[in-house]
Order: C-alpha cells, then sequence, then structure tokens
C-alpha cells in the first residue's frame, strides 16, 4: 500500500548517534518498516588522490596512512606494494613478515572493535565495553611495537621502518593467547545469547548472487557464501608462507557476518603465531629510489573490512603521476539498500554497522569551503605555523633535523 | 601455460585487433588497451565468458586531450585484468551498471572528479562532491587548484 | 493530622525532596552497579546530583515548531504524578500516608501519567525523532500495563482488598505466603523494565535509532524534570513492588524498619541494573509479540494459582 500520506521520512545522519562519521541515509518509514533508503556519501572528502599528485612518494605514505585511522596500515601497505611493483624493489623476507605481522594485529583490532559497535548498535552496551576493554591489550601491543596505537607508521618504500626485538615476540604471543580466550567467550557467547540471536538472525539479508553483483566484498561478502579472499587468491607480503582457511559462512545475515568475523579472528590468531615462529632474521628494508621510473601498478590488500585496492601511475619523477584508492566500504555500501529493503528502523544501525563501514576511507576529497575566517596555508606557511605554534608553548622544534630532509 | 597466458590468449584469438596491447605484468595482472569503439565487447568477453566477475574499481586518468579509464578486473584465483580505454573530453562512455550494478558509485565519483559523461546511468545522488559544488569544477583534472579565497559559489 | 504536617509530609518527607534525594541515589546505585557489571569504574556518587544542577543551569531551547503549553506541562506532569503517587505507598511501615480502600488502582493509574507525558511531551515536539520515539512509548504501554496490572492484581485476590496498606498488612500477617506470588513479583520486575523504558525495552529512546526519542527535542531544566520523574518513578515502581510481593520488616522500629525497606529497593535496583547489563535492545515488535505471547500468560498463570490457594486456605 504505497500511500504517500503515511510515509515518515526519518533522515539518519550526516548527523546522527547511530553513525560515528558523516553519511547520510534519508530512510522513508511505514510505520517501522523501511520503504526506501537513499544514500548520500562524500561528507567526508578530503582531497588525499589530489593530494598524492603533489607530494613525493615518501610523504605520500604517511598521507595515505591517514586515509582511514582503524585501518592505517591497510593503506600504507596497499600503496608501497605498488610503489615497489613499478621500481621493482625485491621486499626483504623480514620486512614481509613485519608488515603481515602488523596487518593481521590490525585486523584483530579492527574485528574487535567491530564487534563493540555491533553491540552497542543494538543496545547490548555490555558487550561494547567487554570488547574494547580486550582490544586494548592489542592498542597496547602496537604502541610498544610501533610507537603508536593507531597510524603506525611502520611502513616505508621498499620495507618497514621499525624491527621486531627477540624480547617483544613472547610478548606478542602472550597478548594473543590472552585475546584467543576470550574470543572464544564471544564465540560462545554469541552462539547463546538469546536476545542477541533474536536481534542479528535474518536481518539485513544479503543473497550470494547479490553479493556478487553488487560487488560486496571482505566479510560481507564471505558471510554471503562468496568465497573470496585476498590473502589467498592473489598472495601478497608474508601470506603466500602462512596456513590459514578463508572463513565463510551461508547464512546471508548479519550474524553471518559476526560469525565470520569471529571466525577470522581465531584464524588471525594462528597466522600470529606462525609469524612469530617463523620471522626470519636478515635486513627490514632495502633503498629505495627517491625517483620512481615510469609504470603502473594495481595493488591488492585485504583490509579487515574487506580488498582494499590501490592504483598507482609513476611518471619517472619523485611524485607519483596519479593515484587512486578504493576503500572496501565504497564497495559494501552499495550492498547496504539492498539490505535494507523491507527492514525495520531498528535494523538500520546493526546492518549498516554491519558492512564494518568506514566513511572517512571511502571519501578522499575535499570540499573547499568559502568561510571568512577559512584560509589555505602552503606546505611551508603550515610548517612555520607549527614551529610556532610548539615554540609559543615553550618547545623548540625548528633544529630538530629529519632523515633524508635535505630542505629544513 | 599459466592462467593469464590463458586469458591473453583467449583475447587475442577472439579480438585479433588485440595483438600487441595485451600484456601480462606478472602472474595474477594483465594489462589490456583498448579502442573505445571496441571496449564494450571486450569487457562483456572478460566478464561472462572469462568470469572475470569481480569490479575492483574504476580508474581515471587526465591526459591531457583525453580521459583515460582503467577498469580494474579480478576473478575467484586472483587473476587481476585491466582494461584500459580512452575518449575525448567531451565525449562519453558507456555505462557497465547493466553488468555491475554496484559499479555505479564509481563512474559517479568520475562524473565529479574528472567530468567523464557516462552514458546511461540511472538518475541518483551525486558523489563525492557537496550538491553546491560548483559546475565545471572537476578537481581532479591537472589543471585544476582550489580558487582563492573568498571567491563565491556559482 | 493537621494541614501542616500534611504539607510538610508532602513536600519534604517522604514525599518530594526525600523522594528526589532517593532517585537521584537509586540512579547512582543503578549507574554505579551497571558499570561494575561491564567492567568499569563507575560515576562518582555526587554524579546524578551534580547532573541535574548542570541541566538546571543549561539554555532552555523550545523547539519553533512544538506547542508550547504541551511541551512546557509534561515533564512537571510526569514529576508531579510521581510524587503523587509515592504518596500512597507504604515505605517502611504497614500504612501509607493516605491510605484508602483501591489506592492501589491509583497508584497504577497515577504511574501511567509520566509514560503519557512521554508521549504527549514526544509528539508534540514536531520532531520527526520525538514523533517515533512517542509512538513507540504508547506502543509498549499497551504491551507491559497489562501483565503488570494482572501481576498486582494477583497479591490482592489472597488479600481480598484493593488497599496497598492492607494487602501489605495481609502478608504481614501470614508471612510465608508471599512464596505463592514470586511469579508475579519477576513478572512486575520486568513490566517495571518496560515502564522505565530500559534495556531490553528501551526502543521509545533507542539511541543508535532514534537518538533519544520523545527527548530529543528536551534540553535544561525540562530535561532534569523528565529525568528527576524517571528516577522517581524507579524508586516508587520499586517501592510499590516492594511492599505488595516482598512485605517482611513492616512491624519493626521506625529506624530498623526504614533499612529494611531500603535494602528491598536496592535489591530490586539491582535486579534491575543486572537484567540490563545481560540483554540486547528487543525490537517493538520482538518487545510486543513477548510481553504478549510470554509475560501476560504468566501473570495469568499467577492469577490462577492465587484463586486455588484463596480457596485451599
Amino acid at each position: 500500500m504505497p500511500d504517500k500520506e503515511r510515509i515518515v521520512r526519518v533522515p539518519i545522519g550526516p548527523q546522527h548517534p547511530a553513525l560515528k562519521e558523516p553519511e547520510s541515509f534519508m530512510v522513508d518509514l511505514q510505520g517501522e518498516k523501511i520503504s526506501a533508503v537513499t544514500l548520500r556519501l562524500g561528507y567526508n572528502h578530503r582531497g588525499i588522490e589530489k593530494g598524492c599528485e603533489e607530494r613525493t612518494y615518501v610523504q605520500d605514505v604517511y598521507l595515505v596512512e591517514r586515509v582511514c585511522g582503524i585501518c592505517s596500515h591497510s593503506h600504507s601497505t596497499a600503496f608501497v606494494q605498488a610503489v615497489e611493483e613499478i621500481a621493482g624493489l625485491e621486499l626483504p623476507h623480514r620486512a614481509a613478515y613485519i608488515r603481515t605481522l602488523i596487518a593481521e594485529l590490525e585486523r584483530v583490532h579492527s574485528h574487535l572493535l567491530w564487534l563493540g559497535v555491533a553491540g552497542h548498535e543494538i543496545g547490548f552496551d555490555t558487550l561494547l565495553m567487554y570488547t574494547w576493554r580486550d582490544r586494548e591489550q592489542v592498542m597496547d601491543l602496537f604502541a610498544e611495537l610501533t610507537g603508536n596505537r593507531v597510524n603506525y607508521g611502520i611502513n616505508t618504500v621498499g620495507g618497514v621502518r621499525r624491527d621486531i626485538s627477540p624480547e617483544q615476540l613472547p610478548r606478542i604471543l602472550k597478548v594473543v593467547d590472552a585475546l584467543e580466550e576470550r574470543t572464544k567467550y564471544y564465540i560462545e557467547l554469541a552462539m547463546t545469547e538469546e536476545t542477541l540471536a533474536q536481534r542479528l538472525s535474518g536481518v539485513g539479508k544479503l543473497s550470494k548472487e547479490d553479493a556478487v553483483l553488487l560487488g560486496a566484498v571482505g566479510p560481507t561478502a564471505r558471510a554471503s557464501g562468496v568465497d573470496r579472499d585476498t590473502r589467498r587468491d592473489d598472495p601478497y607480503a608474508a601470506y603466500g608462507e602462512l596456513e590459514f582457511q578463508v572463513v565463510t559462512d551461508d547464512r546471508c545475515d548479519v550474524f553471518g557476518r559476526a560469525v565470520v568475523r569471529l571466525g577470522e579472528l581465531m584464524q588471525t590468531y594462528s597466522m600470529i603465531r606462525q609469524l612469530v615462529r617463523q620471522m626470519p632474521e636478515g635486513p627490514i628494508t632495502v633503498k629505495a629510489p627517491l625517483r620512481i621510473p615510469a609504470g603502473e601498478a594495481v595493488s591488492r590488500y585485504e583490509a579487515p573490512r574487506g580488498e582494499d585496492v590501490h592504483y598507482v601511475k609513476a611518471n619517472g619523477t619523485d611524485k607519483p603521476e596519479r593515484v587512486k584508492i578504493r576503500a572496501p566500504t565504497l564497495a559494501n555500501t552499495q550492498s547496504v539498500a539492498k539490505m535494507l529493503e523491507d527492514g525495520y528502523l531498528a535494523d538500520l544501525p546493526i546492518v549498516v554497522a554491519a558492512i564494518d563501514p568506514c566513511f572517512s576511507c571511502t571519501d578522499r576529497m575535499i570540499a573547499v569551503k568559502t568561510r571568512e575566517d577559512a584560509r589555505t596555508m602552503g606546505w611551508e606557511e603550515l610548517v612555520q605555523y607549527g614551529v610556532r605554534w610548539y615554540r609559543e608553548r615553550g618547545v623548540d622544534v625548528s633544529k630538530i633535523k629529519m632523515r633524508g630532509d635535505s630542505t629544513a | 601455460m599459466s592462467d593469464a597466458e590463458t586469458v591473453v590468449a583467449k583475447l587475442v584469438a577472439k579480438f585479433p585487433s588485440l595483438t600487441g596491447r595485451v600484456n601480462v605484468q606478472r602472474a595474477t595482472r594483465v594489462w589490456v588497451e583498448v579502442d573505445r569503439q571496441a571496449f564494450a565487447g571486450v569487457f562483456h568477453f572478460l566478464v561472462k565468458d572469462l568470469e572475470f566477475s569481480n569490479l575492483c574499481m574504476i580508474t581515471g586518468l587526465d591526459e591531457g586531450a583525453d580521459l583515460g579509464f582503467i577498469y580494474h578486473l579480478a576473478r575467484n584465483g586472483g587473476l587481476m585484468a585491466n582494461v584500459k580505454t580512452r575518449c575525448t573530453k567531451g565525449e562519453s562512455m558507456q555505462t557497465i551498471t547493466p553488468t555491475f550494478l554496484g559499479g555505479g558509485i564509481y563512474e559517479r565519483e568520475l562524473m565529479d572528479l574528472f567530468g567523464a559523461r557516462i552514458a546511461g546511468l540511472p538518475e541518483g545522488r551525486r558523489y563525492p562532491l557537496p550538491d553546491n559544488w560548483p559546475k565545471g569544477e572537476h578537481p581532479l583534472l591537472k589543471d585544476w587548484r582550489p580558487r582563492e579565497k573568498g571567491a563565491q559559489d556559482a | 493530622m493537621t494541614v501542616g504536617t500534611a504539607v510538610v509530609n508532602i513536600l519534604v518527607f517522604p514525599g518530594f525532596l526525600f523522594l528526589v534525594a532517593l532517585g537521584l541515589a537509586g540512579e547512582f546505585v543503578d549507574r554505579k552497579l551497571y558499570a561494575r557489571f561491564q567492567n568499569r569504574q563507575g560515576p562518582p556518587w555526587f554524579q546524578p546530583v551534580a547532573d541535574v544542577l548542570k541541566l538546571f543551569g543549561k539554555e532552555d531551547v523550545i523547539p519553533e515548531e512544538a506547542d508550547r503549553t504541551t511541551f512546557n506541562l509534561a515533564p512537571v506532569f510526569a514529576l508531579a504524578a510521581v510524587v503523587a503517587a509515592s504518596l500512597y505507598i507504604p515505605l517502611w511501615s504497614a500504612t501509607s500516608l493516605f491510605p484508602f480502600d483501591g489506592d492501589l488502582i491509583v497508584v497504577l493509574y497515577l504511574l501511567l501519567i509520566p509514560t503519557v507525558c512521554f508521549f504527549l511531551g514526544g509528539w508534540y515536539s514536531r520532531s520527526v525523532f520525538a514523533t517515533l520515539g512517542a509512538v513507540r512509548a504508547i506502543t509498549q504501554v499497551f504491551a507491559y500495563e497489562i501483565p503488570l496490572f494482572v501481576a498486582l492484581l494477583a497479591p490482592s485476590l489472597l488479600a481480598n482488598s484493593w488497599s496497598i496498606s492492607k494487602i501489605a498488612a495481609y502478608y504481614a500477617a501470614h508471612p510465608w505466603l508471599w512464596l505463592v506470588n514470586l511469579i508475579g513479583f519477576g513478572v512486575a520486575l520486568v513490566s517495571l523494565l518496560g515502564k522505565l523504558e530500559r534495556v531490553p525495552f528501551d526502543t521509545p529512546e533507542a539511541e543508535t535509532e532514534i537518538v533519544a526519542g520523545s527527548f530529543t527535542e528536551y534540553s535544561g531544566r525540562r530535561l532534569a524534570f523528565f529525568r528527576l520523574a524517571i528516577n522517581c518513578e524507579a524508586i516508587v515502581g520499586a517501592s510499590l513492588i516492594a511492599a505488595v510481593f516482598l512485605p517482611f520488616g513492616l512491624g519493626l522500629a521506625p529506624w530498623l524498619g526504614f533499612l529494611v525497606y531500603l535494602g528491598k529497593v536496592l535489591l530490586i535496583l539491582g535486579i534491575l541494573a543486572l537484567l540490563r547489563t545481560l540483554f540486547a535492545r528487543l525490537r517493538i515488535d520482538q518487545m510486543i509479540d513477548f510481553c504478549w505471547k510470554v509475560v501476560a500468560p504468566i501473570a495469568f498463570l499467577q492469577v490462577l494459582i492465587n484463586l486455588v490457594v484463596r480457596e485451599l486456605i
């Protein structure tokens, strides 16, 4: 009964408590049922692709890392892999292992984060508090291994920037053991808790055919029975030497997506153990040229949210000609409208959350505001501003010379 | 014969004009360069007959007078086919949404950021630029620069 | 009782001020327990007081579209109704301040008024989230109110009275008979969760769907009034359940009786906090299914048991 009078239009976003990042869902409601959804993305476009063309490859590694706060390592790895392929660099064995180790730890923290967010979206805050407390252990581990909790800055063209000391390896294993215990508990919880099952089962259905047609990736696709995982299909870094299974599920609903992520966590723990056990000796970096020879490459990377694709075109200078980033969320948002069809408003938050969206990843281009107080700063001006800012607070950073920095 | 070479052989057998324009970069990367007129046929052949069922993304390139397009296709097993084509700025490409429903968003991105014209794309909200973005401004074109402070929206 | 003492009773003790103090303390207990169950630190004891004071000092915004009168009055009515209800519930002694036959029914109706106020306040905010919250709140009433009524009806059948004070006195005289009503006790607790709009029945204010439901447009002191009303409702609801289902320690010395009363309310608040830790939020259709298909039949079973027991003794 498409009665126009009885349709209520609810704006979910761009600012809404269910969404941690700006995006907009215009939801048409008939009672509690959703009759149509209009999606609008792009609120967070920051001009990273354009910015990459105007910076050197070394600077780009750090810029690309800031595409996303959660899967920062994914983007920087995908980018340096493409650059390394163009430059014909052979990644040192140990560097490949360290990259993979950080990548898998990132998956642990991302999936635990997702579990908490999923709990929160269905009003199960206890799960949120528990998982995020456990996640702190990985974050602390990151701080110890890389110096940062997020945006680890461990990648560089031709290798990694920090080595992992022999004393740190047992510490990693300890964290993995503890988290494996906790994950087993969450799996048990997911399988037995009644309200959880009621809220997740049969919600946000996406059939296998639709998943393929709409180009879903990562756990979203795998929970619809699509057996795709870049780590196995197109191995990069050290994945070719690891033993693991690709977790799939044919429930095709939010519950399936949770099951896939929990299963992946267990696989990831086993992969981290293998990485720590087989960690080879050797250098962690090869010397990379500042000017990358002309050429192009596409790099694929299985981020926690799905396949992350980077395209880099080099023109022989120290700056890339073109960088193109496809974050997994952009691929997955296409299926959200399908999942919401005939659903309830109450299910919208969890269905959206179930693709583990990361809209900052998705949007990368800036909107130039013409506000009165807004101003544009060049790189030099920004550096000067930063130096001045710190000097006013009693810290003089202008004397510090960065390695390989010839201009300062 | 490796997976990539099989694909190349099949492609060249079906489209003799592609001889010399198909290039195997490594075991999982095939690059195909095709004219705009022949694009639809090659694309369809790759998707339907060679089972490249996954559209990873579409890259746009500003090549001076031309706009370049790279359609990154992948199939199970990890093989990736990157189909390059180009058209003069102002000409339009045919949409791929009948084959890949989810690909519309990549085409909209090209429309906003490069000013590409895509024929046959269903109605929808623009992506990713804001609704009040001035007409004719396409940030990823090489000669585009942010406007000076104080400039008013059109 | 002179008019003077009556006014003091209503406004200060054990009326308005006392109830508000108890309500804020109750909120602290609930939040602290909830936090500890979730492995968090939780707020300091004065946090609820600080929250209310801060809200009173905040700017007060009324949406232009809103109906000003209803928008303004709804929070005050909600709080007033709860305070009025508290006067008819015996707290630590066997009788309430102003007992009369049939006060149980009056209390139940007075306790319904806050929910109606949530609905009116939300509906006349004219915001889409508030409207949705209001509709959900009123939908939910039909689900939990019947089981609550039936659950409270069962003990009164045995006591043969509609007066809370007389029910309490009856069970005090027949010490072990309260065990018969255990099922009703559980039903009443579940219904109270719905009344207080707490997880798993917090759909009317589900943050991740409709922001804050009815309260979306409320700010400043009006929001403070609503929050006080909910806090006091928790205490009054717990007291009502304690008076009807847990009738011991009534004949003790006043200070001891007061401690026993606090213990009972704490127990009920603790159970409520535990329940809200354990569950995820139900969808509105699942909530109504649950209340009608599970809770209501159980409540009627209690009535049946009590009818049989009444014949036996």
